[in-house]
């Protein structure tokens, strides 16, 4: 039963975080290789809030949500001057940068050995401590996170970014500031990333650098892709099977490194066989890249 | 000399990024897309190395060739049964990216299968002191590392001048057009794959004579490249060759006056520079299309 619940928390978590990212690797067309980076400083931010000061859950997840919708200026308003490909290895710098800064900046993250001991978060008076209260907290932030993509994909902002994500040259001829849309939605998807980030750190009481690498970029990216990027059912579905399928692999009895390697393969050739065969995921309609 | 010493070292694995930027630039040239799988090429082709080297113990000469041939038929593998069905469907650039991030992640986790996540090593030799050079210290192992990297940047340089290059050169400017006047684009592409993969197999050999094999080592390697390429200029193939002199040059002094843990973040800040002031690389030049807008 706990196992369940942990598996549903996990799977609602990057269900929220996986959303996010399809607002502008799906919506916008811009494929974005730093989320885990903006989970990282979510989590980092709340950790160190929570243990050093012990500042209440709300203001730090906000305060995370702040440091993160910075950063993704410093990162997005250069990069866009470039497209496509370059974004997407700016963002890969950024990435690799922010990762090298948690694990190399020992005096603030305390490098490799990470951050221990996060507390429970207390949410106005509300202790969330057992994993059915985690599970609402988590659904509450998917549910939240999938709300404002879904409003903001059909309204004529969103309308603007599938512009963008079909023609930027053909946006820009109808007078729209495609650099300020992109902006934007770039900020939305690093805030609702960054509050995944705390959300997990919570759950999870302990982190360090190795949560927060490329791969795990490449696993959000994998679970929009797979599922179907630009629809709002897409990014969960490729949550649930991300986190689900491997799960299965735990009770074929087999040693633990042989598994973490089958656990990537199985991502590696799900994306391969997705973009050659069914490049819209597996429920969405919009065929990615194409 | 210590400044001497970090030259050198910026020189040999500035060599090295040479030339997987290279082979990375020479798919990026005919087929417009970052090709992720080129760092599995060059991870398979370290612990194939170990393979037929330390745990069949052939002769090197015999190992070294084996190598080659069977990384560069992975490579041609992926773009048959890959890259060329993705392009038949018109997938975009981001599809290929997407598919070759899958294929590194496959290939990788392949080697740690098969081998293990564990530390391999093909040093066999034993450890002897270096040269003098300049009074820093240089080994056997890395001259033969510079100059065969040399060597085949050349070789590549002059390929480049011949019709076999102006082909290449033709197909990088304008697919559609090289295929109206008759070149075979699927052949050429498969060439690019062949010399990539190629090179990566060379860089592996060379770097497992210097540091220990990791399943997770090429795929730093290739970021390295890539940021190479693109601060030298990911259109010119003399870009791609330079990129990577000066990015190991760049990452050693900064020894000099950093900690070395900021080594990588050295390379990104430089790329992150590169991209903001001069996109074009240092070799590059205005008209040819580097991802900047013409805003």
């Amino acid at each position: 039963m706990d196992y369940s619940l942990h598996i549903l928390i996990l799977v609602a978590i990057y269900a929220g975080s996986a959303i996010s990212l399809d607002l502008i690797a799906g919506h916008t067309g811009l494929v974005s290789l730093c989320h885990a980076a903006f989970h990282g400083l979510g989590a980092y931010t709340t950790a160190l809030l929570a243990t050093r000061a012990g500042i209440p859950f709300p203001v730090s997840i906000l305060a995370g949500v702040v440091i993160a919708v910075l950063l993704s200026f410093a990162i997005s308003l250069p990069s866009f001057r470039l497209h496509g490909d370059y974004f997407t290895i700016a963002t890969f710098g950024f990435q690799m940068i922010l990762f090298g800064l948690f694990n190399n900046w020992i005096e603030l993250t305390r490098g490799p050995l990470g951050v221990p001991g996060i507390p429970a978060p207390v949410i106005f008076g509300w202790h969330v401590d057992t994993n059915l209260e985690f599970l609402v907290l988590a659904a509450s932030f998917c549910c939240f996170s999938g709300f404002v993509v879904y409003r903001i994909t059909n309204s004529p902002f969103g309308r603007v970014l599938h512009a963008i994500r079909e023609d930027e040259v053909f946006a820009q001829a109808n007078g729209k500031n495609t650099l300020y849309y992109k902006v934007a939605a770039f900020a939305v998807s690093a805030a609702l990333a960054s509050s995944a980030g705390s959300i997990s750190a919570h759950y999870v009481t302990f982190i360090d650098p190795t949560s927060f690498t490329v791969m795990e970029s490449i696993l959000v990216l994998s679970m929009v892709i797979i599922g179907g990027a630009g629809s709002p059912l897409g990014p969960m579905v490729g949550a649930m099977i991300l986190v689900t399928l491997p799960e299965a692999l735990r009770f074929m009895d087999l040693p633990t490194s042989v598994a973490a390697n089958l656990r990537q393969m199985i991502y590696g050739s799900l994306l391969v066989v997705m973009m050659m065969f069914r490049p819209q995921g597996l429920v969405g309609r919009y065929r990615f890249g194409r | 000399m210590v400044i001497v010493q970090l030259l050198l070292n910026g020189l040999i694995i500035g060599s090295i990024y040479s030339v997987v930027a290279l082979g990375f630039s020479v798919v990026f040239q005919t087929v417009r897309f970052l090709n992720f799988a080129h760092a599995g090429y060059y991870t398979l082709a370290g612990y194939f190395t170990f393979l037929f080297l330390v745990q069949f113990k052939f002769h090197p000469a015999i190992a070294f060739s084996f190598v080659c041939v069977v990384v560069v038929l992975v490579g041609c593998m992926t773009e048959f049964f890959v890259y060329r069905p993705l392009r038949r469907r018109r997938a975009s650039s981001q599809s290929l990216l997407l598919a070759s991030l899958g294929l590194y992640l496959v290939l990788q986790n392949l080697v740690s299968l098969a081998w293990g996540d564990d530390t391999k090593t093909i040093r066999t030799a034993p450890i002897v002191e270096g040269h003098n050079f300049l009074g820093a210290r240089i080994t056997t192992v890395q001259i033969v590392i510079v100059v065969v990297n040399a060597l085949l940047i050349c070789t590549l340089a002059i390929l480049m001048r011949t019709k076999v290059g102006k082909v290449f050169r033709a197909v990088a400017n304008d697919n559609d057009l090289a295929c109206c006047v008759g070149i075979s684009t699927d052949h050429v592409i498969m060439g690019a794959f062949g010399i990539a993969s190629f090179m990566a197999s060379v860089a592996a050999i060379l770097l497992g004579f210097e540091i220990d094999l990791t399943p997770t080592a090429g795929f730093k390697l290739l970021v390295m490249a890539m940021i190479a390429a693109i601060i030298g200029g990911i259109h010119s193939f003399t870009g791609a060759a330079l990129g990577g002199i000066v990015l190991g040059l760049a990452q050693n002094v900064a020894i000099w006056q950093l900690p070395s843990k900021w080594q990588d973040c050295v390379a990104f800040a430089l790329l992150i520079i590169f991209l903001l002031f001069r996109p074009l690389g240092i070799a590059g030049r205005r008209g040819s299309d580097n991802g900047v807008e013409s805003q």
